[in-house]
């Protein structure tokens, strides 16, 4: 009932791009469990599991690639990679934060492959053979980068619960867009909600680090 | 035997000050007696070499690079994972639960019941459980059987006001009389006096803290003597009190710690539900016990702003002077008795009556939210203030003025109207051309915003060199480490690098719970005694190295101590010190804070008068505070309070399905909150024209007066007055279609 509101060719060119726009795109409208699923398993990849009789259960191990590091867990196939990354992983990756864990504040962005993405709506499962980058792979508070060390300057931060997610997220863009526009900055940060009220201020960031130096 | 009676201290002075003590984050004022104070003050705002500069936070390295660690970060060796079985009756009695089937799955470790055999709101706690993984818990959820006796429900007011609603709680009347204040005659009789008349009923809907870090605490207990717990809370003193008796240890057995947490707005004080939980479940196990509620369990149980439901009818003359009000107040605090400032706020209008009531509803207890209770009273009155400005022709800034006798806000409205270009504005309400309208609006707010003496404050400085300042103290990301580290650098002539900070742990020295806006006045204080005391100190032991001089003749400036012509570095100096270093314990002065903050926003919006969309083009929020101890993140605070009233003026509000009882939008996904491409413009001010020397909160002061501004700005820019938040599209068009019918009266 909901292919038709998306571009076939978008949808055929992206089959395992858990982007996190385009799955907002099918969220929006109507954030039924049908048009979730409808979006998501494309006739490819429904075919494609048809035709693959195993079924993932009990508990399977998984090999990630997190900030350069082979990282190692034994997961249950439901287990997202945000939950992985911070309740498997030992030491535990908890610069993504869980707030919604349903795909609708952006706080645990990481980038797969330099795709900002979900990871509250990724499986474990689906990310090994991916590059996994969350914030800290992105600098350290001794040595960050040009987004973490605006947000320091430009006080982009309160609570600093959702910073993560916006750092990862401005991160990726100014790779895309090194010299945004302001509005373009707010159309980048639209996945990602604040709730201390630091927009101006992460707004701020995103245009200094731009102007700043390379991320 | 007779005892040696003990030597008694000499009694310093005395004097009475009012204080405001914070219940539950909810401020009430009370006299209290303290020493007379002595001793030097902050200095002019304008001569500080750290303090009132633009200071970026000691911790933002940290935030920004995600390796703050907060309580949902924490993660213990063997650390069981707790979740909460929810109610889906808003009133119903709990006959039987039954639990065999969810214990038995592999993984579950505990199952316990909530304290409640009677549930009186959809998602009230009825069991928890423990389990390896989240996962898990979830799993045991879906399989605990409830049977329920269900029971009538009311949530909506207009329903609950009736004779024959269902009571909320058995045998009680759902509306309380809480308070009436005035003559009714008088005012009554002064109306008669009154040029004209506005008469209307102002609402606004219950919304979210919506912390990011939902509410809920690690604890870390192994069946031994001790417990820590890990808690996102606005008050690190008050939880382990709590805790114990539940886990059945002595309170100084259990030490709690918040090193960072994720917004609490006003919701996140004491053990609470989850605390309590996650204690029984840890107590149970006798393994450690991560209880965080869901995103889900954050909107239906862990409190909100409450409602209102507001009847106001106030006469004005010609020339502006307002002659009477009355005022019927109703505090939608569902179970809760809810908060709501009394009428007429902070105008002055003549002979006024006012009655408030609760009325109850099958819905969690509000609790407080970042300054409870005005926001609410704040867009009735500023409406109503706008209203009368129309009806007698007299421009809204100018009729401000003249029903406020508090000259500070004369000259805060002045600057208001200039920076947001009143001058602009089209006085006829809707009176632009096109589809797209726009229009300014502009409110005032108060707070106190004092401190009270409960914290206890060490500075010790080691022969190394280091400054450390300890407190128990948490930051809620107001910026507490930072002004905590620069009130001591500034007082040592060092930078803010040279001093670390500890706080956030019950066994540092006693600091205040974080509501009313009370922390900085409260905590700033102690910071400076103890740091003065470690300057003298220190001083006396530096003294016969620089020819003897008196103490408070030793200059601490630019990383050197000096006197008399001789100077040495700090590391010359503190060579000096003995080999345990000095501590200092600095307690609470009066005399370095100070209560009562003035705030104004101004708004301009764009309406879609074809779709009723409202595009926020611009807020000015101008607020004054004493001296600033940091400008840097009190313009964030300033920018943050126009933002969440923003969302409160213009999207945010629970929706109540009347049949099922239940919330339709408990998520990210329904719950609109301000997203970044709805940030208009931001203009912080803070008014340096206050030249009090003196630390006062400002925290809630600057989220009062926005969502009256941004109301009366659509109303400008449309001639629809909105009388009930949120002012969505729906209301919007329903005022523009038919102009007669104010939108919700």
């Amino acid at each position: 009932m909901t292919k038709s509101r998306d571009d076939r060719d978008d949808q055929n060119k992206a089959n395992h791009d858990p982007g996190r726009r385009r799955f907002l795109k099918g969220m929006g409208i109507a954030g039924a469990g049908a048009a979730i699923a409808d979006h998501l398993w494309t006739d490819a990849e429904a075919k494609e599991a048809a035709a693959t009789p195993e079924t993932l259960s009990g508990s399977v191990r998984v090999v990630l690639d997190v900030n350069g590091k082979q990282r190692e867990a034994q997961v249950e196939p439901r287990t997202t990679l945000l939950n992985t990354l911070r309740n498997h992983l030992d030491p535990a990756v908890t610069g993504p934060k869980l707030v919604c864990d349903v795909g609708t504040c952006g706080a645990c962005t990481v980038l797969l492959d330099g795709k900002p993405v979900y990871s509250c709506l990724v499986l474990a499962v689906d990310a090994t053979n991916k590059k996994i980058t969350t914030v800290e792979g992105l600098g350290t508070p001794e040595n960050p980068n040009a987004v973490q060390a605006a947000f320091v300057e430009q006080d982009g931060l309160m609570c600093g619960f959702c910073t993560p997610g916006f750092v990862t997220t401005i991160s990726a863009y100014l790779k895309k867009n090194p010299n945004p526009s302001l509005a373009e900055v707010k159309e980048a940060c639209k996945g990602n909600f604040c709730r201390c009220g630091t927009y101006p201020r992460v707004f701020e960031a995103a245009l200094a680090a731009a102007k700043g130096s390379s991320v | 035997m007779q005892q040696q009676p003990q030597a008694q201290p000499t009694p310093k002075p005395k004097k009475k000050i009012r204080v405001p003590r914070v219940v539950n984050g909810v401020e009430q004022m009370v006299e209290i007696e303290v020493d007379e104070d002595t001793g030097p003050g902050w200095g002019p705002n304008d001569k500080h070499k750290l303090l009132n500069q633009r200071l970026t936070r000691v911790d933002g390295p940290l935030k920004a690079a995600g390796v703050a660690r907060y309580t949902y970060d924490q993660r213990l060796p063997d650390m069981l994972y707790a979740r909460v079985l929810r109610s889906p009756h808003a009133h119903a009695r709990i006959t039987k639960i039954d639990t065999d089937a969810a214990a038995k799955i592999p993984g579950v470790k505990a199952i316990i019941p909530a304290p409640l055999s009677e549930v009186r709101f959809a998602g009230a706690p009825v069991a928890a459980v423990a389990a390896t993984t989240p996962e898990i818990a979830g799993d045991a959820l879906r399989a605990i059987k409830v049977t329920y006796e269900v029971l009538p429900h009311v949530v909506h007011a207009h329903a609950a006001i009736r004779p024959d609603a269902p009571k909320v709680v058995a045998e009680e009347s759902n509306l309380q009389e809480k308070g009436k204040n005035g003559d009714p005659q008088k005012a009554e009789a002064a109306f008669a006096t009154a040029d004209a008349i506005v008469e209307g009923e102002y609402i606004t809907s219950r919304i979210h803290h919506a912390c990011l870090e939902t509410h809920g605490m690690v604890v870390d207990f192994r069946g031994g003597d001790t417990a820590t717990i890990y808690a996102s809370t606005q008050g690190t003193f008050t939880i382990h009190g709590d805790a114990a008796k539940e886990l059945g240890l002595t309170e100084s057995a259990v030490t709690t710690t918040v090193e960072h947490m994720g917004g609490g707005f006003g919701s996140k004080f004491g053990l609470g539900l989850e605390g309590m939980l996650a204690c029984r479940l840890s107590k149970q196990t006798k393994t450690p016990v991560k209880l965080m509620f869901t995103r889900y369990d954050e909107f239906v149980m862990a409190g909100n702003r409450s409602g209102s439901w507001q009847k106001l009818k106030a006469g004005v003359k010609k020339d502006g002077t307002i002659v009477a009000l009355q005022a019927r107040q109703y505090r939608l605090g569902g179970l809760g008795p809810g908060s709501q400032a009394g009428q007429p706020y902070i105008y002055r209008m003549g002979d006024t009556y006012r009655e408030i009531y609760a009325l109850h509803t099958n819905e969690d207890s509000s609790v407080a939210m970042r300054a409870p209770g005005h926001p609410q009273a704040s867009f009735a009155v500023e409406s109503l203030m706008d209203e009368l400005a129309y009806k007698i022709k007299m421009d809204p800034v100018e009729f401000r003025i003249k029903n406020l006798r508090d000259e500070v806000y004369h000259r805060q409205l002045k600057r208001g109207a200039q920076e947001i270009g009143w001058s602009r504005r089209n006085p006829v309400a809707g009176g632009n051309a096109g589809p797209y309208k726009r229009g300014m609006g502009c409110a005032v707010g108060t707070w106190g915003g004092g401190g009270n003496d409960q914290c206890k404050v060490d500075v010790t400085i080691s022969r190394d060199g280091s400054v450390l300042v300890a407190v128990g103290t948490q930051d809620l990301g107001t910026g507490t480490r930072t002004y905590t580290r620069a009130i001591v650098a500034e007082e040592l002539g060092l930078t803010i690098k040279d001093v670390h900070e500890r706080i956030g742990n019950s066994k540092l020295g006693n600091a205040n719970p974080s509501g009313g806006s009370t922390t900085a006045p409260s905590l700033s204080p102690s910071v400076k005694d103890a740091a003065i005391k470690a300057r003298m100190m220190m001083a006396e032991r530096v003294a016969p190295l620089l020819g003897n001089p008196k103490p408070e003749e030793v200059v601490f400036a630019e990383g050197k101590v000096s006197a008399k012509g001789q100077s040495m570095s700090w590391a010359q100096a503190v060579a000096a010190l003995p080999a345990g270093g000095i501590t200092s314990h600095g307690v609470w002065r009066s005399d370095l804070q100070a209560r009562g903050v003035h705030g104004v926003c101004f708004a301009e919006v764009e309406v879609d008068v074809e779709t009723g969309h409202v595009k926020p083009i611009k807020m000015v929020h101008i607020q004054d505070g004493g001296l600033p101890l940091n400008r840097l993140t009190m313009e964030s605070q300033i920018n943050g309070g126009m933002i969440q009233s923003l969302g409160m003026a213009l999207w945010e509000g629970r929706v109540m399905d009347a049949h099922l009882g239940m919330q339709l939008n408990p998520g990210f996904g329904d719950y609109k909150l301000p997203g970044s491409l709805e940030i208009p413009e931001m203009v912080p001010i803070i008014d340096d024209d206050d030249k009090r020397e003196a630390v006062i909160g400002i925290a809630e002061g600057c989220i009062i007066p926005a969502v009256g501004a941004l109301v009366n700005a659509v109303f400008n820019a449309t001639g629809v007055r909105v009388r009930e938040t949120p002012a969505t599209p729906d209301k919007i068009l329903m005022g523009l279609m038919n102009p007669n019918i104010l939108s919700r009266g």
